[in-house]
């Protein structure tokens, strides 16, 4: 009764789960043009994750894997769907996911292992893999409702079904350590516990062997994505885009959404989107209004480009951005090897790559 | 004049093209839509944020507070509001009036007076001394009573005006000293005044007579309230008054004494006081140890009550004279209940502290609840968007055309909502700067300002004795001679009985042409924002625009068209007596006969277009070139179908954030006038030249104005009349 009663004064006076305001880029995560300004490696044309193995960084493009050399981008293998995620196994060899429903095992000791469900449920939308220093896989399954391609779809049903899962290469086991998330995408291992990032809880939660999840870093201004380890402790965080207070409001007028839902093509969506606008039949808002031929870059991010660098604890440390007026939108990984970042922004389909000690260096400059 | 429905698409207005999705778009309509449409059809929720707007809100609020008060006690008690009771009401009324009136005047400076019940009793006893003990003759008692009642005031003015001590500590002490003084007095003469009546004509005339049936004391209350409404808001003591009262230290940085005048107001109100002492005296002739008791209970929660402000700077008469009607009539009713004191004073306070908060909280609030409930959007329901993709094979598709513009005056003019050229190849645009800039020929490379306005010019055009007629958004309609004099053509029209909003004004002249007949039609796109609000209009989606006719033949100005929604161009069409308009948040084009046998009608030329429409002029081969300033998009033709969505959106988010009409990408289109697209020449991605408000062809070349540009664009038509001049095909002559 007084829960239900708190409910209806929230929604009233916009306050509590009702509010719609949105964290502000500050602090660590003051903005700065570093990702707009990386050096371009190559554009792709369906990239969708990036994974290292020490020694050199592969790129999941469509179908195909690639590695990126000095002298540009070489297919290493090909798989027999879009991988919708890569990661390497420590003893050589690829995990893959394959249209979002298949993890599969590419080279390596046990080269060819598949699995489609976990806890019997099917895959729907398996978005991240990572691979765990006790020999595990942890895989993220974003989605039970709406398959992979359709993430701002499970957005604007406001989904709860994504998945944390792990997995067994040596015995083929696999096992759910927690479900009912919002939309997981992005998995690492830590200290004997996972991480894992619910994108549109906009946090990243610690889950222990028991089940128990405890949050790491919450209130994030942007919809997390994938994580990775950084060299010298900590993680790299990458968010796809940013948070606003129009999308935080249409979550709370279910009618609109349904309609839009119904009667809008996903495009034109007043939702996020990985890329910066292109067409006018994109929605606008009241600061995208182009002044004297300039897009502000501080108006409200329809997209976004963003990757953050965690401490150990969790601790937003640096952020480096792509802003509201430029492309390097809908960042989706980033793997550090070998004193370089390596970015994919989806949105663009570009892959960055920066130098860490320059990127330390500018920002303590 | 006439007024265009909110239902633009009804067959009957109907143009060639779009008819058959209207009838889908009908059909789709659900029956909560239909109640959601009839719902914002006819009710004006405009109208809230106007009236809160309205200053005199305040004064309404305690007035229908106290008709509340009377009729409900009316309904109580028999015979509350008949004559005999409002007589010997009013004469109560009048003496507790005017010490809430020296109470107001207190308030509105600033400060308070919590003596006014001692000082009433003091100038009470003053009054009865003089007449009973003394016997002096009342023309003598009178001016001394009101010197003492001044001389009480002045106590408190000199200590809180001059020596800056706190109102109410200082007003506190002096309540506690008059009163002792008088007890102290009653002590010594209260048997002597009792023991002796005087006999004065006069005397008695002030204690109870009447002129034509009504009482002296309302007569005299009525002269001094008059007299203090004119001071309090045309006097300069009385805005000086105001301004303390608003901000001491701003009213002393602009040189007002602020220390006298915060004085004299102390003064004024013990002068006020004594007046009601006086009448009292002569009314009742006692001296009890209760008079003027809690008075200052009393008086505080009539002021409070009328509006006027605890923390200073607002007050009326009027407030004050509501406020005491109130308390006076529930005070009397609850008498008539015989209702012990107890509960009487018990119900005063009680309302004393509610119209505190509410006095506190309406002024912390206020701009706020305004600013939330200003924009109202309502229901705007369009078919389904035509397609403008670059293969749908519709004459709005999309293509490169403008790609190869070229810039003039690349970032040196800033806002060119409208470009315009003369016979000699001169071209003139508005800047925000508030300028009529002048491009000289052959390559426009070289400018001067032309002349200098003040306010931002937007549609431009020549009448016929090369006079330069612009419309100045918040200014209204200039003329500039071709000696280069800047003349104010209007800036008002008639006003509409029906609007909350003072109409007369012009908010936002937005696009002009120019009759044969030298009578100017322009668009005033919207009569609730101002110029540089006008994006919000595509939120609120009202037909809050309208045309206006200036006739500088009889140098008069009326309103030809109302309800429409923002409209913008406007061109005469080739029968020279009808214009064709366009609705920017209308996606329409319509065309309205001012002469002829079809005078006075509106009917739709094109409907349904893919974007909002922006100006309208000729082109060389006897079409029209239509601007669109920006493209419709789903996500808001949803929205629009939402009022309900919007509003709340307005209110919840700020502006920045707000869902908006996507004004970026434009394109042009040429149009004839029976309503068919002939082409369209887009720019895509708009990085040449991101903004299109306006064109103009001369000899062979389009010219392009954007509101947020930075530059004019200049486009070759390939199959264009070279020769062809605006000004010479309009007014008939020969370069």
């Amino acid at each position: 009764m007084i829960a239900a009663l708190k409910d209806f004064t929230d929604r009233v006076f916009g306050r509590g789960d009702a509010a719609i305001t949105v964290p502000p880029f500050d602090g660590a995560l003051k903005p700065n043009q570093l990702l707009e300004e990386a050096a371009v490696v190559c554009e792709l044309e369906a990239p969708e994750d990036l994974a290292t193995d020490g020694q050199a960084v592969f790129v999941a493009d469509g179908a195909r894997i690639l590695r990126l050399d000095a002298g540009g981008p070489a297919e290493v293998a090909a798989a027999d769907g879009t991988i919708t995620a890569l990661a390497c196994l420590p003893g050589g060899g690829f995990a893959v996911a394959l249209d979002g429903e298949r993890v599969r095992l590419m080279g390596g000791a046990h080269d060819g292992r598949t699995w489609d469900a976990a806890g019997g449920r099917a895959f729907k939308a398996v978005n991240a893999l990572s691979a765990a220093p006790d020999g595990g896989l942890l895989a993220t399954d974003g989605s039970q409702a709406r398959p992979y391609g359709q993430w701002s779809h499970d957005l604007m049903e406001l989904g709860r079904s994504g998945r944390l899962i792990q997995l067994s290469p040596a015995d083929g086991g696999a096992r759910e350590i927690a479900s009912g998330l919002a939309y997981s995408f992005g998995a690492c291992a830590a200290d004997g516990t996972a991480w894992v990032c619910e994108s549109w809880r906009h946090r990243v939660v610690r889950y222990n062997g028991t089940g128990a999840g405890a949050v790491v870093v919450d209130r994030l201004p942007a919809y997390p994505s994938r994580l990775t380890p950084a060299t010298g402790g900590g993680y790299w965080l990458t968010a796809f885009t940013a948070r606003t207070q129009l999308i935080e409001f249409i979550l709370r007028e279910p009618a609109y959404r349904k309609r839009m839902m119904a009667e809008i093509d996903p495009r034109y969506w007043m939702a996020p989107s990985l890329s910066a606008s292109t067409s006018f039949l994109e929605p606008m808002q009241g600061a995208h209004i182009k002044t004297m031929g300039i897009l502000k870059p501080w108006a409200p991010p329809r997209s976004y480009g963003l990757v953050m660098r965690l401490s150990t604890e969790g601790l937003v440390r640096y952020s480096l951005h792509s802003r509201v007026d430029g492309t390097h939108h809908g960042v989706v990984a980033a793997v550090e090897c070998g004193g370089a970042l390596t970015v994919l922004s989806k949105g663009r389909r570009r892959v960055l790559r920066l130098d860490v000690a320059d990127i330390e260096r500018s920002l303590q400059a | 004049m006439v007024t265009a429905t909110e239902t633009d698409h009804s067959p009957g207005l109907q143009g060639g093209r779009g008819a058959a999705g209207t009838k889908a778009a009908a059909a789709t309509e659900s029956m909560g839509e239909t109640l959601t449409r009839l719902r914002y059809r006819y009710w004006p929720d405009h109208m809230l944020g106007e009236i809160l707007s309205k200053r005199w809100t305040e004064t309404a609020i305690p007035v229908m507070v106290l008709i509340a008060v009377a009729f409900g006690l009316n309904q109580a008690i028999d015979g509350f509001l008949s004559p005999a009771s409002l007589t010997a009401a009013s004469r109560q009324a009048g003496e507790i009036g005017f010490i809430v009136l020296g109470m107001a005047l207190v308030m509105i400076v600033g400060g308070i007076d919590l003596s006014v019940g001692s000082t009433f009793a003091l100038t009470n006893f003053c009054a009865l001394f003089l007449i009973h003990v003394l016997k002096w003759p009342v023309a003598a008692a009178i001016p001394i009573t009101l010197l003492f009642g001044a001389l009480l005031g002045a106590v408190n003015g000199i200590l809180i005006g001059y020596l800056r001590l706190r109102a109410f500590i200082t007003t506190l002490i002096t309540l506690i000293v008059y009163r002792s003084i008088y007890d102290l007095l009653i002590l010594q003469y209260s048997n002597a005044i009792a023991g002796y009546m005087p006999d004065s004509e006069a005397w008695n005339f002030i204690g109870d007579g009447d002129i034509l049936g009504v009482p002296l004391i309302v007569l005299v209350y009525a002269a001094v309230a008059i007299f203090g409404h004119v001071f309090l808001t045309r006097l300069r003591a009385g805005w000086h008054i105001t301004a303390i009262g608003g901000s001491r230290r701003s009213a002393y940085n602009s040189g007002i004494a602020v220390r006298r005048t915060v004085a004299m107001c102390y003064v004024t109100c013990g002068v006020l006081t004594a007046v009601a002492g006086l009448f009292f005296a002569a009314r009742l002739a006692t001296a009890g140890s209760d008079i003027g008791l809690g008075l200052e209970v009393t008086v505080l929660t009539a002021a409070v009550l009328g509006g006027i402000s605890l923390g200073g700077g607002k007050g009326s008469v009027a407030k004050a004279l509501v406020g005491t009607l109130i308390v006076l009539f529930i005070t009397n009713g609850l008498v008539s209940l015989s209702a012990p004191g107890g509960i009487n004073r018990m119900v005063l306070a009680g309302i004393l502290i509610l119209a505190a908060v509410i006095d506190i909280r309406w002024l912390k609030n206020r701009h706020r609840i305004i600013s939330k409930v200003y924009v109202s959007p309502t229901y705007h329901a369009l078919p389904p968007c035509p397609s403008t993709a670059p293969d749908s094979g519709t004459p709005f598709a999309q293509n490169d055309k403008l790609r190869n513009v070229s810039a003039i005056g690349l970032g040196e003019i800033e806002a060119p909502e409208d470009v315009i050229l003369d016979r000699h190849d001169n071209l003139y645009a508005g800047s925000r700067h508030g300028d009529v800039v002048r491009f000289f020929p052959p390559n426009y490379e070289r400018w001067e300002v032309y002349a200098h306005i003040g306010g931002q010019p937007l549609g431009m055009a020549f009448d016929r004795q090369d006079n330069l007629y612009v419309c100045i958004g918040g200014m209204g309609l200039y003329r500039i001679t071709p000696d280069r004099k800047v003349e104010k053509a209007t800036d008002e029209t008639n006003r509409s009985w029906r609007s909350v909003n003072d109409d007369s004004r012009l908010r936002l002249a937005d696009d002009l042409d120019i009759a044969d007949d030298g009578r100017v039609f322009f668009s005033e796109a919207t009569v609730r924002y101002e110029m540089d609000e006008w994006p919000v209009e595509s939120v609120e989606a009202r037909g809050n625009g309208r045309i206006i006719c200036y006739d500088p033949n009889t140098n008069t100005t009326h309103t030809a068209v109302s309800g429409l929604k923002f409209p913008n161009g406007i061109c005469i069409a080739s029968d020279g007596q009808s214009i064709l308009f366009a609705e920017t948040f209308g996606c329409t084009v319509k065309r309205y006969w001012f002469d002829g046998p079809k005078k006075g009608q509106v009917e739709m030329v094109m409907d349904n277009l893919p974007g909002y429409p922006d100006n309208i002029n000729l082109a060389s081969d006897g079409n029209y070139w239509l601007a669109m300033v920006g493209m419709r998009c789903p996500a808001l033709d949803l929205a629009w179908r939402m009022p309900g969505f919007r509003r709340r959106m307005a209110k919840r988010l700020p502006v920045d954030e707000w869902l908006f009409a996507n004004i970026n990408t434009g394109c042009v289109i040429k149009f004839n006038e029976k309503g068919e697209v002939l082409e369209s020449m887009w720019d895509l991605g708009g990085q040449n030249h991101p903004m299109i408000t306006s064109m103009r062809e001369h000899r062979g070349h389009l010219y392009l104005g954007g509101i947020l540009n930075n530059r004019i664009g200049r486009y070759k038509l390939s199959d264009a009349d070279p020769n062809f001049v605006q000004y010479d095909k309009r007014w008939g002559k020969a370069s």
